[in-house]
Formats: C-alpha cells, sequence, structure tokens
C-alpha cells in the first residue's frame, strides 16, 4: 500500500504546489508554520478540495486526475480524516458518531453497532457509547475521533493536528497512546503537524512544508543535523547560511563569508552549532579560521546555558555558559568578536 | 488634557453608578415604553372575565379558532417544506441575482400585508397569472376558500422561517458537513443526518415565528381569501368583526392571540431578549 500524489490546488489566493509520496506501514507528519497549507494538503487528498492538476493514486487506484478527467468524490474515497478541532456529530452520541461512516457507505444498523462497540472497546471508549461529544475530555474526543475515522477500515489515514486541543500536560501521554494505536493501523498514515517535538517524536518522516511547497523530507534526524530552510534551522536551534562556495570559501547570500575545511562548488547551505561558537574580548590570534566582529543584541538563558544572539556580517547565534558571558563581561550592546573554527561549518549542496 | 481626564472620570463614574443621561431623554423612553404597556393594559382592564369563557366557546369563536389552527399549521408545514430548502439554495449556492430573489423574499415582511393580497389575487386569482391554469388543471382555486388563506398566511409567514433558518445554515460550520462527506455520507444522508440537525434551533425558532406571523395574519388573507365564517374566517378577522357586533368577543378573543404571542415570546426568549 502506498500514497502517490502530485498536488496543483488554488485555496482562495493561495497556490499548493507539492509531491507527497507516502508508504504503507511509514508514519509521515508534514511539518511547517501556520499558513504553510499543511491543512490544504490533507483537504486535497481528502477530495475536499479539488486539484487543478497534478494526481492522487492509492494503491494504484488513481483517486483524482484533473488530465484524465477523473476526480472521486470525497464519500466515495476509501480515506479517514481526524480534523483539528474533531468535529464529532455534537448531536450524535459517541457510538453513534463512530457508527456513522459505516451507516452512511451502507452497512446494515446492527452489524454497523458491533463494530463500532468493537473500536471503542479497542480505545477504551466503551463506557462513553451513549454520552454526547460536548461531555468529553479533549483526550476522549481525540480517540472518538480516530475510531470514527478508522471505523471504516480506510487505506488512508489523514490526521491534523491531532494534538492541538489537548492540554500541554496530557500531550506526552497522549502521543504515546497515539502512536500505539497508529501502529496497529496497517494503511498509509499522514499526519499534519505545526509542533517540530510532536513531529519528531511521532513520525519515521518529516516533510517540510513551507507557502505551499515542500522544502525538505527525510527521516527526523536528517532533517535537523540538514536543515534546508530558516524555518527548521530556527526549530532545531543552529545557524543556517545559504550562499556560494569556492573552493574553501562560502560567500553568504546575507553578506560575509565562511571558511570551511573542505573544498565545494556551488550553491550550498552551512550550518553552525551555536555551542561550536566562541566570542573573544578581543581579537584573538591563530586558532579559528573565521575571525569577524557582532555587537550583542539579545541574551537568552536557556537551560544551563546563555544564547547570545550576535549582528553582524554574518549574524550568529552563540551558546556559551553564564560564566563565560561573566568573564566576558558580555552585556546587551556590547561588541565582541566571533570565531567559528572551519571544521565546525558543516557543508552541504542546496 | 483637562477635558480628557473628565471624560475618563465620566465614563467610570456612567460604569459604576449606572446611565448618566439628561431627564428628558429618560423621560422621552417612559414614554415610548408607554406605547406598549398601557394598550396591552387597556386590553386586560376592559376583559370581561366573567363571560370571556362563554365568549370563547361560542360558536362562532371556535369555528374561527378551528380553522386559524388548521390554516396558520398548514402554512407552517409548508414554509418548513419549501423555505428550509430555498434558505439553503440562498445560504450555499452562490447565483446571479441570489440577491434579488433574497431580497423578494424577505419582501413580505415589510410589504403592507393589503398589497400582498393584492399581489396574490393577480398571481393565483382567477384571471391571475397562474390562477386560472391551476383551476383548469388541478381544479384548485384559492380566492374566497381555506385553501387561498393558507396561501396568504404561507406568503406572509415564511420569509421569517427562511431567514433565520440561512442564518443558523450561514452560522454553522460547513466543515462538520466536510466530516461527514469523508465519512462516505451521500447528500441526502449529510442533509438529514448533519446538516439539519447541527441547524435545528434555528429551524424550531424559525418555525416557530412562521407559526405565530401566520396566526395573526389579517391583511392578505381578507384581501385575497375574503371573510367567510368556517372558510376563511381567521381568528384576526373574527376579532375585526366582532368589534362592530359584539365588543366584549373582540377582546376576549384578542387576549387569546395575545397569550400565544406571549407565549412564543417566552418560548423564544433566549434568542431574542437575550439573557437580561
Amino acid at each position: 500500500m502506498n500514497l502517490e500524489a502530485q498536488i496543483q490546488a488554488t485555496v482562495g489566493s493561495f497556490e499548493l504546489d507539492l509531491q507527497l509520496t507516502v508508504a504503507s506501514g511509514e508514519l509521515v507528519a508534514v511539518l511547517g508554520p501556520n499558513g504553510a497549507g499543511k491543512t490544504s494538503v490533507l483537504r486535497a487528498l481528502a477530495g475536499l478540495t479539488p486539484l487543478d492538476a497534478g494526481r492522487v493514486a492509492l494503491d494504484g487506484v488513481v483517486l483524482e486526475d484533473p488530465a484524465a478527467g477523473i476526480r472521486l468524490a470525497p464519500e466515495r474515497r476509501p480515506v479517514g480524516m481526524v480534523f483539528q478541532d474533531y468535529l464529532l456529530f455534537p448531536h450524535l452520541t459517541v457510538l453513534e458518531n463512530v457508527v456513522f461512516g459505516l451507516r452512511s457507505r451502507g452497512a446494515r444498523r446492527l452489524a454497523a453497532l458491533e463494530i463500532g462497540r468493537e473500536w471503542l472497546e479497542r480505545l477504551g471508549l466503551e463506557t462513553y457509547a451513549s454520552r454526547k461529544p460536548g461531555t468529553l475530555s479533549g483526550g476522549q474526543a481525540q480517540r472518538v475521533a480516530l475510531a470514527r475515522a478508522l471505523a471504516t477500515s480506510p487505506a488512508l489515514l489523514l490526521m491534523d493536528e491531532p494534538m492541538a486541543a489537548l492540554d500541554a500536560s496530557t500531550r506526552v501521554e497522549f502521543r504515546r497512546e497515539l502512536r500505539r494505536q497508529l501502529e496497529s493501523f496497517d494503511g498509509v498514515r499522514l499526519v499534519v503537524t505545526h509542533d517540530p517535538v510532536e513531529a519528531m517524536a511521532m513520525a519515521d518522516r518529516l516533510v517540510i512544508l513551507e507557502q505551499g511547497r515542500v522544502l525538505q523530507s527525510g527521516s527526523p534526524t536528517e532533517v535537523a543535523q540538514r536543515p534546508r530552510s530558516r524555518y527548521v534551522a530556527d526549530l532545531v536551534g543552529v545557524n543556517l547560511y545559504r550562499g556560494r562556495a569556492r573552493g574553501n570559501v562560502i560567500a553568504l547570500d546575507g553578506g560575509g563569508s565562511l571558511t570551511m575545511a573542505e573544498g565545494a562548488d556551488g550553491d550550498v547551505f552551512a550550518v553552525v552549532h551555536p555551542r561550536t561558537v566562541a566570542l573573544y574580548r578581543t581579537r584573538p590570534d591563530g586558532t579559528p579560521r573565521n575571525v569577524w566582529e557582532g555587537r550583542a543584541s539579545n541574551l537568552d538563558l536557556e537551560g544551563d546555558r546563555v544564547r547570545v544572539r550576535l549582528e553582524g556580517s554574518p549574524s550568529i547565534v552563540a551558546e556559551i555558559t553564564p560564566a563565560a558571558v561573566r568573564d566576558l563581561g558580555l552585556d546587551r550592546g556590547d561588541t565582541v568578536w566571533i570565531g567559528v573554527k572551519a571544521t565546525e561549518v558543516d557543508v552541504y549542496p542546496s | 488634557m483637562g477635558s480628557g481626564r473628565w471624560r475618563i472620570m465620566a465614563s467610570s463614574r456612567r460604569r459604576r453608578g449606572g446611565p448618566a443621561a439628561p431627564p428628558l431623554f429618560i423621560l422621552l423612553a417612559v414614554v415610548g415604553a408607554a406605547f406598549f404597556v398601557l394598550p396591552l393594559a387597556g386590553l386586560l382592564v376592559r376583559t370581561p372575565w366573567a363571560s370571556a369563557w362563554q365568549l370563547l366557546t361560542s360558536s362562532e369563536a371556535i369555528t374561527a379558532l378551528r380553522l386559524s389552527l388548521l390554516a396558520s399549521l398548514t402554512a407552517t408545514v409548508i414554509a418548513v417544506v419549501v423555505g428550509v430548502p430555498l434558505a439553503w439554495v440562498f445560504a450555499r449556492i452562490p447565483f446571479p441575482g441570489r440577491a434579488v430573489l433574497r431580497a423578494l423574499t424577505v419582501l413580505p415582511m415589510v410589504l403592507p400585508p393589503v398589497v400582498g393580497g393584492v399581489a396574490l389575487l393577480a398571481a393565483f386569482g382567477r384571471r391571475g397569472l397562474v390562477g386560472g391554469w391551476l383551476e383548469q388543471a388541478f381544479g384548485i382555486h384559492f380566492p374566497f376558500t381555506t385553501a387561498g388563506a393558507i396561501l396568504a398566511e404561507t406568503f406572509v409567514a415564511m420569509p421569517f422561517l427562511v431567514i433565520t433558518v440561512e442564518a443558523g445554515l450561514r452560522g454553522m460550520d460547513a466543515r462538520f458537513e466536510d466530516a461527514g462527506r469523508t465519512l462516505g455520507a451521500r447528500r441526502w444522508t449529510l442533509l438529514w443526518r448533519v446538516t439539519l440537525p447541527l441547524v435545528r434551533p434555528s429551524l424550531v425558532a424559525g418555525a416557530v415565528l412562521c407559526w405565530a406571523r401566520a396566526l395573526g395574519e389579517f391583511g392578505a388573507t381578507i384581501t385575497f381569501a375574503g371573510n367567510f365564517p368556517g372558510r376563511t374566517q381567521t381568528m384576526p378577522l373574527a376579532v375585526y368583526l366582532a368589534l362592530e357586533t359584539n365588543p366584549d368577543a373582540a377582546i376576549a378573543l384578542s387576549l387569546v392571540l395575545l397569550a400565544v404571542s406571549l407565549v412564543v415570546l417566552i418560548a423564544l426568549r433566549d434568542r431574542w431578549l437575550g439573557t437580561a
């Protein structure tokens, strides 16, 4: 089982243009800032937003292909969707919500009720069967929404911010629980989230979406180590630069340059981890290959470290110990020397 | 600067100590309130309580009451059957001329009912736009029949249902319908099991308002359907007629209509009167 999607769609003035492949057994998280088009991707896959061009195929069966005039209506797609705020029908009981899909797809009442009860049992919800959704907690509602989406045995499960409506305190517990539930589902699974921790903790693969386009895709480790956008770099807390490499020197797009250990040629990304950035009162001699001046615009205590934001060419974030801050006598507005070893500049093609 | 400070003090006083309006303004408000209180008080004071029951159970009164209930309930059912789909179309389907059609639908709410009656005659009268054809093809004729009274009441009352249900549909989160579709619901299932249940409060409120308006209909009914006891003489018409011959009966009948209006208002108080 797998999903192959090439999506080109217009939502208002927003344009979606991306390619997405998900294998069965793989849990893919679409991660991106608010307004990146994450929900629109799910709506397009579910058939709620028509494609302008492209193709959606599930297990080789084409669900939509505008060029070939194929468009399967949402109600005919083997797709289950968990909406952001769950959208449980408030006028129906929990059990009625769960059997809604089965009944709509023509199952007999008694058979549907039996399957519905099995699902409630599986998710530990049997005692809530006759409750109305309005009386449930966020976590219970989330599980009902999952049961409702899975009850029709879809081939593709779409989840839109499944944790967003939960308290921060219950999120970790429910993430583990959701991960466990999802493991027993053998269809194609796609989760959308704006929470990097959630994405990294749950997904086998991340797809980074920004402004309707895929910027990067890979395992959480890969993405964290080799970010390809400011958004991801900020998420994992590293300095990301883009520039043109020639020999050992990268001319950065935003001004300034960095010297690296190995040689490269062409457009590259360069990552410098804040912990490898050294600060000096006076110009250091010798060791570091990259030395320039910067003005400290911000100091933030994070855990046992201080993150110092330095404006210069280029600007950079350094992470040093509180003791080092004291020794330097560093305060906001001070100008200091910045040193980065050539071996600490990680370079990869853009 | 000084005046700014005074303004701040004045506004904080208003919040704490109630409104600081000029006395004349308050006086005008009292006059305004009297417009509503006095007629009702007059009706209650002039009611012949001793003979009220006898007046209300007279055969004329019973006939009018029965006809009123039949006509207004039938009008409400018709309004629901065709008004809900119309409201749905207005709320969901953009088409050229929608604004115009919508305005026409609401028109009976502001149109003098007599004019409405004349318009109905022009359309459904014996020589009206479709009246002659309806009579020939189906043998239905409206003027001076109970069917005509029902038609007049539907015409005047349905807008209340349409605009209430339309507002409900527009206010509803349409993503519930998306959720229904991803679960496999076809159009009818979606409508019956998702959309209509979700707008049920608006539907009930609209139907009640529609019924109350139909029950009180006078102008269009008397113009279009005439004033025949047992056929088109509904309660309001009976009240008007009784005023000439038997004022006590008119007042007793009015009291019944007043009670109905009050019950409706109380039933819908959350919607119209807020929580105050």
